[in-house]
């Protein structure tokens, strides 16, 4: 930009980077290298920068590959946070580089920069995509309706149906919600938060003819009920997409229209019996109702850490009583048709 | 300082020490906790997922009971401290809600105003207290204490719920560790999932977690850990064990509740704590009184 | 050497349609350099144009046939024009039909809005990110067509491969490994997208680099109407980030150092709604005239605060966010500095009305060639570009293009295509960068290129001014191969694929400063301060920029397609 505004005070190098008056500080970028071609491991490389007011995260790295690193690799396209490309981890979470204010991320001076978590590093800032991409193939991310519509006419959607596709087709598949996943970290066959927000846009789309075929796809192991609910997928989320919100109304859709053959589904319901007995959780009835009453292997599981507390006297009390004005609670649950 | 007393469902059950070592702190602190018999479990993120208008209403009861006692609600879970904020966030976005639970708590007596606070214990300690304060009453440094805070999942996220300063990268646990005179330690994993939600659906991966982030605080010099949150304690302490198996490495660290860390150091004595309950236990030289 | 029966180049909306028009039957392949849901079709927000009269009962082809043509300033093609404004109902049904989740009017059909220099509500729309709703579907479909579709991400173009007019196929680096490939073709799509990045403001995308444009001219065959580059009035200051028209839709001030809405002065009727072409002038005379704000005065103020916080929240918060998370200002607070911004590249690879590539005036072809989209030149957008009509260019185009490709490849032998030594062409000139003496800094390069063409061949522009930057691109051409490569590694380099790019820029940018030159009129988005009248005497005419023998620009012309509407004086 200095260049546009010669004898300006900016200090800029180039103009990707916002003008306006600056305030002059030194900022130490600590960003992850690693090209496993040369590299054993990889390393912390560390760059000063004077980042100049109102540049975006982008800005900046743009400013030290551009300026101090032809080396450095990451990945980076529209810069206006709708295509998703330069998702990476600062300060260890994953956020979108040109969305974030280098202002709000800079503490004591100093940023550090990671590639995204739960895939394998290319080079530096960029990962391999392809198991990313795969998860979401695997949901079969398209509208299947076969019936016969003529090309001078739309089908119709009522405002009301289409607002409830609306939140989950603002991804822009930035893959920061696969990044921070926790259950991913475990376990590379969940389907992760991607695949299910995408899956919900479909779900939930009246137009969609497969909603049965794909939740009971979905309620399989490695599905919906292998979210933990930490709900790191919507914090990091770029987009209104969020992507716990979205499993959530999965779970709803799965447990409303009977798909409940899976310990995820029979714990929701146990949980949601529970409380309209007594008003508290029964933790003792809980366990086996979620496993399934005829699921021994599952319960002979469970037992040494039952045993365990008994022991120590943690055990919920083998008197499960309720609360007081349960009465009060029958009639809320009543009203709203609960439990079904 | 006087509460609506919400311990929740695991601290009445499979953590009556959390319930217990909270009520002999709130003593020592000169806060008065009074309870709330005909409070509902606050559905733990579950209840919305079969029907999201109940699991706002059943909060919003919970709300309005305070609301007629005229107190603060007091948290001691950290996930019923975040679901409760949710209901709170969602019935003030959405007057259709709030009148919609309104109109089934109708011939109770009850309605929710939008105006109790929901408090966790934490950000009481914090804002209310103050750790200037906690530290002048410490009698029992925990100098020998190199702690590992677990903030848990709801605790932090989402972030704008939270009341902590940054909840991406949170000090106010690590703070009170100071303040108490103990070492607090950085790990990866202090801010994760501990994995309880799906321990009974996936077992394995749940203990996983649990395991992954209890030897990240040990390797990273933790003797102990603390936790805000029952549930992940039920993960952290008594399927400890199983994860330790699981993960392949010794464990063997014992949890703290939030209460029982911050009595041990004003001087309450580890049997009232109920510190034997739990199933890793702490080495007595660390937390016997001097 | 790889092959496909077709290759399409570009995943954005032009390419991925036509891909779903060739897969299943021919053996089919995209070619991306980034992945397709990263293309730059995704960034448009206001919406697709057709007439559905879906709001305006009275809406149809015809007028939304005129509104082009007047939009472009009499210089789009009315044939294509028509064919466009003609097709434009049944290609965005057809993407509703994929699954496009649109907004929708009460009764449940894809809603519709205003959109500049449009006549009737037509703008359908899906919130406000249109681009991408659109993009997300074809790539869903994409997907669904993954057995018969092979898509190549992240794999960048390097050169196109022609032999006695006759396409053989492309040669294409694989990012991650810069490992060249001959890619061997029946035929070949280039839906390569536009060249906004030469400017320093632009709402472009990094990868709008005009790579495809760059390759057809590489090999002879020529550009049309390179010149016509449209700027749109709202771009954030500095970062060029696109503000949506929806800004001053709501009611948003222009205004200059002196707090005057100065559009009272240019557009009294319209305001600021006033066409895009005749707002950016407006805004660009007050920052030249020295009532610009911002840094040096350069900028120009959108005033929404008037509004109230409730209502920017309310029906803005989009927008709202956009200026707080890229450039740092709250609207609700303070005026935000926005200026001209270089947004969509009217000229590119001269195509028939169905996506033939043609090199002149007699329609002569190129075997196996074609083009649609933002790097196509059909034209239908003429000297301006009407928004809202950007996608369903690419739409309609990219589908007629992709119909047209199956019909006359099914039948077609590949050409033969010698490997070795279209390999050996360009692994010579990435050698020659990569073993650059490194005297020059390739970023001084790129930005002195920008701010030349922002400067001297933006909004305005006159004789001397681009005749000075006309000598600085060369100068500039010249300095190139002394660039710095620091990066000579195979393992996702990009910073080879930045030099590229950056010599692609510096290329064309010759070709839009030649025509621009030559081009002795004012015309949409080309505006000569020394010649300020359209001149339809002597300009009612394409330019086509050729590579001459002695390795310059050669300029021809050819006529414009009038066939329903007169040219007439445009006024708003």
């Amino acid at each position: 930009m200095f260049f546009l505004f010669p004898g300006s005070c900016l200090g800029m190098q180039d103009h990707e980077a916002p003008p306006r008056s600056i305030k002059k500080m030194k900022t130490k970028f600590k960003i992850r290298r690693f090209d496993p071609q040369k590299d054993q491991a990889p390393r912390f490389q560390e760059y000063e920068l004077e980042v100049p007011q109102g540049a975006t995260l982008l800005d900046c790295v743009n400013l030290i590959k551009w300026t101090q690193d032809g080396t450095l690799s990451y990945r980076m396209s529209c810069r206006s946070a709708i295509c998703g490309s330069c998702a990476m981890k600062v300060n260890g979470h994953a956020r979108l580089a040109c969305k974030t204010q280098a202002k709000d991320v800079i503490k004591n001076n100093l940023v550090v920069l990671e590639p995204l978590g739960n895939m394998t590093v290319i080079k530096d800032l960029a990962v391999d995509l392809e198991p990313f991409w795969e998860k979401v193939e695997k949901v079969m991310p398209w509208l299947v309706n076969d019936e016969e519509v003529s090309p001078g006419v739309e089908r119709l959607q009522s405002p009301e149906d289409f607002h409830k596709i609306d939140a989950a087709s603002t991804c822009i598949m930035c893959a920061s919600c696969f990044s921070d996943c926790c259950s991913e970290e475990v376990d590379k066959e969940y389907l992760g938060p991607t695949a299910l927000a995408k899956a919900q846009r479909f779900v939930c789309d009246s137009r969609d003819k497969k909603q049965f075929e794909r939740i009971s796809k979905l309620s399989k192991e490695k599905g919906i009920w292998d979210c933990t609910h930490c709900g790191e997928c919507s914090q990091r989320c770029p987009t209104d997409a969020k992507p716990l919100e979205r499993i959530v109304e999965l779970r709803n859709v799965a447990l409303n229209s009977g798909v409940l053959n899976n310990n995820g589904a029979r714990h929701a319901k146990a949980f949601v019996d529970s409380i309209a007995k007594s008003g508290r959780l029964n933790e003792n009835e809980l366990p086996v109702k979620s496993m399934g009453f005829f699921n021994i292997k599952g319960l002979l599981e469970i037992l040494p850490v039952g045993i365990r507390m008994l022991i120590r006297g943690k055990n919920p009390p083998l008197i499960h009583h309720s609360i007081e004005d349960m009465d009060q609670v029958k009639k809320i649950f009543r009203e709203f048709g609960e439990p079904k | 300082m006087k509460f609506a007393f919400y311990p929740g469902c695991v601290a009445q059950g499979a953590a009556r020490e959390l319930k217990a070592s909270t009520e002999a702190l709130a003593k020592k602190l000169g806060i008065e906790l009074v309870p709330m018999p005909n409070a509902t479990c606050c559905g733990a993120g579950v209840i919305t997922e079969q029907n999201p208008v109940l699991s706002n209403t059943l909060n919003a009861r919970t709300f309005a009971i305070a609301e007629k006692m005229g107190l603060d609600i007091l948290n001691i879970c950290g996930t019923c401290q975040g679901v409760m904020k949710k209901a709170q966030k969602e019935l003030k976005e959405s007057p259709k809600k709030l009148e919609e639970a309104n109109k089934s708590m109708a011939g109770s007596g009850l309605e929710y105003r939008g105006k109790v606070k929901v408090r966790h214990l934490l950000n009481v300690l914090i804002e209310d207290i103050g750790a200037d304060k906690l530290k002048s009453m410490v009698r029992r440094p925990l100098k020998d204490l190199r702690i590992g805070a677990f903030y848990g999942c709801y605790a932090l996220r989402p972030g704008e719920l939270s009341g902590l300063k940054d909840p991406d990268n949170p000090d106010e646990i690590e703070n009170l560790v100071r303040a108490l005179g103990g070492e607090p330690v950085d790990y990866p994993g202090r801010l994760r999932c501990c994995g309880f939600p799906y321990v009974m659906m996936s077992k394995r991966n749940a203990l996983t977690m649990a395991g992954n982030h209890i030897s990240a605080a040990k390797e990273n010099g933790a003797n102990c850990m603390v936790t805000p949150c029952p549930l992940c304690h039920l993960n952290l302490d008594p399927y400890q064990p199983e994860s330790a198996k699981i993960v392949g490495k010794e464990l063997n660290v014992p949890i703290f509740h939030l209460p029982q860390m911050v009595g041990l150091a004003l001087g309450i004595s580890p049997k009232e704590l109920q510190l034997s309950k739990h199933i890793i236990r702490f080495k007595e030289s660390l937390t016997q009184s001097r | 050497m790889l092959q496909h029966d077709v290759v399409i180049v570009g995943s954005g909306l032009a390419g991925m349609r036509a891909a779903l028009e060739v897969c299943g039957e021919l053996n089919t392949a995209i070619v991306t350099k980034v992945y397709p849901s990263r293309s730059h079709s995704g960034a448009a927000q206001g919406g697709v144009a057709a007439s559905l009269a879906n709001e305006a009962k009275d809406d149809n082809w015809e007028l939304h046939m005129f509104d082009t043509v007047k939009g472009s300033d009499y210089l789009g093609d009315q044939d294509a024009i028509e064919i466009m404004a003609k097709d434009a109902p049944t290609t965005i049904r057809e993407m509703e039909h994929f699954g496009c989740p649109f907004s929708r009017t009460p009764e449940g059909k894809i809603a519709q809005r205003d959109f500049g220099g449009h006549s009737r509500p037509r703008s359908c729309y899906a919130a406000d990110r249109t681009g991408h709703a659109l993009l997300h579907t074809l790539h869903e479909q994409v997907m669904r067509r993954k057995k018969d579709l092979t898509i190549y991400s992240e794999f960048y173009l390097l050169s196109l491969i022609i032999k006695d007019g006759v396409c053989g196929g492309i040669t294409a680096m694989d990012i991650k490994t810069r490992k060249i490939e001959v890619i061997r073709v029946r035929s070949v799509i280039f839906a390569t997208g536009g060249y906004g990045r030469a400017f320093s403001i632009t709402s472009n995308a990094f990868a709008s680099t005009g790579d495809g444009i760059m390759a057809a001219y590489r090999v002879g065959l020529p550009l049309q109407d390179m010149e016509f580059v449209q700027f749109h009035p709202t771009g954030l200051f500095g970062q060029g980030i696109l503000v949506s028209e929806a800004a001053r839709g709501e009611g948003g001030y222009l205004l200059n150092s002196k707090g005057e809405r100065f559009m009272e002065k240019y557009a009294s009727s319209r305001m600021e709604l006033a066409p895009r072409d005749i707002v950016s002038r407006s805004e660009q005379t007050e920052i030249d005239e020295g009532r610009g704000v911002g840094p040096n005065g350069k900028a120009i103020h959108l005033d929404m605060r008037h509004l109230g916080r409730e209502k920017i929240l309310e029906r803005l918060p989009q927008v709202r966010q956009l200026g707080i998370d890229f450039i740092g200002m709250d609207m609700v607070e303070e005026p935000i500095l926005i200026q001209p911004t270089a947004h969509y590249s009217m000229g590119g690879i001269p195509t028939d009305n169905d996506g033939r590539v043609i090199i002149d005036d007699k329609k002569t072809r190129i075997t196996g060639f074609f083009a649609a989209g933002e790097c196509a030149c059909v034209s239908v957008h003429g000297a301006n570009r009407l928004g809202t009509n950007s996608l369903l260019d690419a739409l309609v185009f990219g589908r007629r293009t992709g119909k047209t490709v199956l019909e006359e490849t099914r039948n077609k032998d590949f050409p033969p295509v010698n490997e070795e030594e279209e390999i050996g062409k360009v692994k010579k000139e990435i050698s020659d960068i990569l073993d650059s003496p490194g005297t020059e800094s390739m970023n001084d390069i790129r930005n002195s290129l920008k701010d030349n063409m922002m400067d001297r061949c933006g909004v305005f522009r006159d004789k001397t001014r681009l005749e000075e930057c006309l000598k600085a691109v060369k100068g500039l051409q010249a300095r190139f191969p002394k660039g710095k490569i620091m990066d000579k590694g195979t393992n996702f380099n990009t910073e080879i694929i930045e030099a590229i790019e950056l010599r692609n820029m510096l290329d064309f940018s010759e070709i839009i400063v030649t025509g621009a030159l030559a081009r002795e009129e004012s015309r949409g988005g080309h505006a000569r301060k020394d010649f300020p009248k359209r001149d339809d005497v002597k300009w009612l005419k394409h330019t086509l920029a050729a590579k001459a023998a002695d390795g310059g620009i050669e300029l021809k012309y050819k006529p414009v397609a009038i066939t329903k509407h007169r040219p007439e004086e445009r006024k708003y």
